[in-house]
């Protein structure tokens, strides 16, 4: 229904995206906002006393404004530009963690968790010595939280949205709730979450929040955090560079107010800038629009999926509490093997761990086959990999 | 639909060396069941492509210097099992110093179809682990990915 939006379909007409999950395709719009800010404003923002820095300046900002207005930040000051989520997370397990938390201080993530919200924290706990506890999952790969699993000792809850692995949806309130009655911050990556359904960070009450733009058809290179702002004003900078400081001296130098102070050095200007066409598009479309298109893709695709005996779906097997994520297994054949032979279709899928070892180790596979679908997918789409999926078993058998 | 080559496919379903369970100490000796201890070397080695969750283990018996067994078990796509059963025909009777000096593009070549950069960890893990199994028994560097510039 909106391929006609995205020029990628127009260069490969028989093309078959299932692996937005990992990137998604980027509107005309996005590709005409990089366009137009190198060809009508490019200059470095936030320095320049000259107006193209100031074209480039508002442009930058307005972006921030829109990323705040996405989530119904309060400040735009709270909304922080990385590189990437994984820098947003490790931004808050660097300078939030290594300033509030201890040795033998307790945090908690799950076994859902991407390798992004994994490692920075198994770094904390090698530099630091910070214990590291882990939600269970139940057999469809949703978290089990009854509440015990935060104590006193709890200090950060790090947690995904919805798996990136699996598609399966996190039921957060109750979660960040009993973490703030124990004092305890929360962070969100929200990398897919993100993508999926609309997110209200003052009814959610999460500390930190973390996505990518290129998740939501923006360009690459760059991240979001969002923080409270009362936290983001405690916590020292990550890196240390130009934009980021408000005096130097020989000996010392005073850091600049949120959000400079975390912005060291010149940013991803056209990313950011062309984020804001990402935003206004998926705004524009309309959440509600998505969400009804990709949960019917999710249905149709489960359905289908079902009638094939030789696979086995791994994670919700309903379209409940689940995004339009979907990981499977085909008997006698490597994920691998599978996403092989859809190539030769221009079927793209991923197949791999999917940067979540902890999670296949759990579930004792090596690796799985996951298509994940977008509003621009369609019936068709699903068709083609069904068909697909029948032809690479035939060969192998 | 056609993916791979017969040949792989072929290796893939059916291989020679394949074993279920490889233990140096279960290998098959298949000539010498008593074999004297300076002319015999056993060597094993697991590698891992942590890209894609594939892992190859070989299993080497030297006997007079020369590769008498190969084995391998493992867990991977129909390239990297392919590939690691046709290391048994190509190091048949070679050298350590000659199975050291196999580069990618003999494995290649004999695979027989274009590997792709996002294969090529797939063609390249059985070869990982013979060659280390070797350099492991010498107690001299490892070889990593890089070595083979992909």
């Amino acid at each position: 229904m909106n391929k006609s939006d995205f020029s990628i379909f127009a260069q490969h007409p028989q093309l078959v995206y299932l692996d937005s999950a990992a990137t998604s395709q980027k509107p005309k719009v996005v590709l005409e906002a990089i366009q137009k800010y190198y060809t009508e404003m490019n200059a470095n923002i936030h320095r320049s006393a000259h107006f193209l820095a100031e074209s480039a300046t508002i442009a930058y900002e307005a972006t921030r404004k829109t990323v705040a207005n996405f989530i119904k930040a309060k400040h735009k000051h709270e909304i922080i530009f990385t590189r990437n989520a994984t820098e947003a997370i490790n931004l808050v397990a660097r300078s939030w963690g290594e300033t509030f938390l201890k040795a033998g201080d307790e945090i908690l993530l799950s076994k859902l968790e991407h390798h992004s919200n994994l490692v920075p924290w198994l770094q904390l706990k090698e530099k630091i010595g910070i214990k590291i506890k882990y939600l269970d999952i139940d057999e469809v790969g949703q978290l089990i939280f009854d509440g015990s699993q935060i104590t006193e000792k709890t200090k950060f809850v790090s947690l995904t949205g919805m798996s990136n692995s699996l598609g399966a949806i996190t039921n957060l309130k109750p979660i960040i709730k009993r973490a703030h009655e124990v004092g305890a911050k929360v962070m969100i990556d929200a990398c897919q979450l993100a993508v999926h359904s609309p997110i209200d960070i003052q009814e959610l009450d999460a500390d930190f929040l973390a996505f990518s733009a290129h998740k939501l058809y923006g360009p690459t290179g760059v991240g979001v955090l969002y923080g409270k702002a009362e936290l983001l004003e405690k916590m020292p900078p990550f890196l240390g560079g130009g934009e980021m400081i408000q005096q130097v001296f020989e000996d010392h130098f005073v850091a600049g107010d949120i959000p400079n102070k975390f912005e060291a050095g010149t940013p991803n200007i056209a990313g950011v800038v062309a984020f804001k066409a990402a935003l206004d598009y998926v705004n524009q479309i309309g959440f509600e629009t998505i969400q009804k298109q990709e949960t019917s893709l999710s249905e149709y695709a489960l359905e289908k999926l079902k009638t094939l005996p030789y696979l086995t779906l791994i994670g919700p097997q309903e379209v409940e509490n689940r995004g339009s994520i979907t990981s499977f297994t085909m008997d006698k054949v490597h994920p691998h093997d599978i996403a092989e032979g859809l190539s030769q279709k221009q079927i793209c899928i991923r197949a791999g761990h999917h940067c979540t070892q902890p999670l296949m180790d759990y579930w004792k596979l090596p690796a799985t086959a996951r298509a994940s679908f977008a509003f621009y997918n369609e019936k068709e789409d699903v068709d083609r990999l069904v068909e697909g999926l029948e032809e690479v078993y035939q060969y192998f058998s | 639909m056609d993916i791979y080559a017969q040949n792989i496919l072929d290796r893939y379903k059916k291989p020679f060396y394949k074993s279920l369970e490889l233990g140096v100490g279960s290998l098959k000796r298949d000539k010498d069941p008593q074999p004297q201890a300076d002319s015999y070397q056993l060597a094993k080695r697991k590698e891992a492509n942590h890209s894609c969750g594939d892992v190859v283990e070989v299993g080497l018996e030297f006997q007079d210097e020369k590769l008498k067994q190969y084995q391998f078990s493992g867990n991977g796509c129909a390239i990297s099992m392919a590939a690691s059963d046709m290391l048994g025909d190509l190091t048949e009777d070679m050298t350590a110093d000659e199975i050291l000096a196999i580069t990618k593009e003999e494995i290649y070549e004999i695979l027989g179809i274009e590997i792709s950069i996002r294969r090529s960890k797939c063609a390249l893990l059985g070869l990982l682990a013979l060659q280390n199994a070797i350099l492991e028994s010498r107690d001299e560097k490892l070889r990593g990915w890089k070595d083979y510039h992909i």
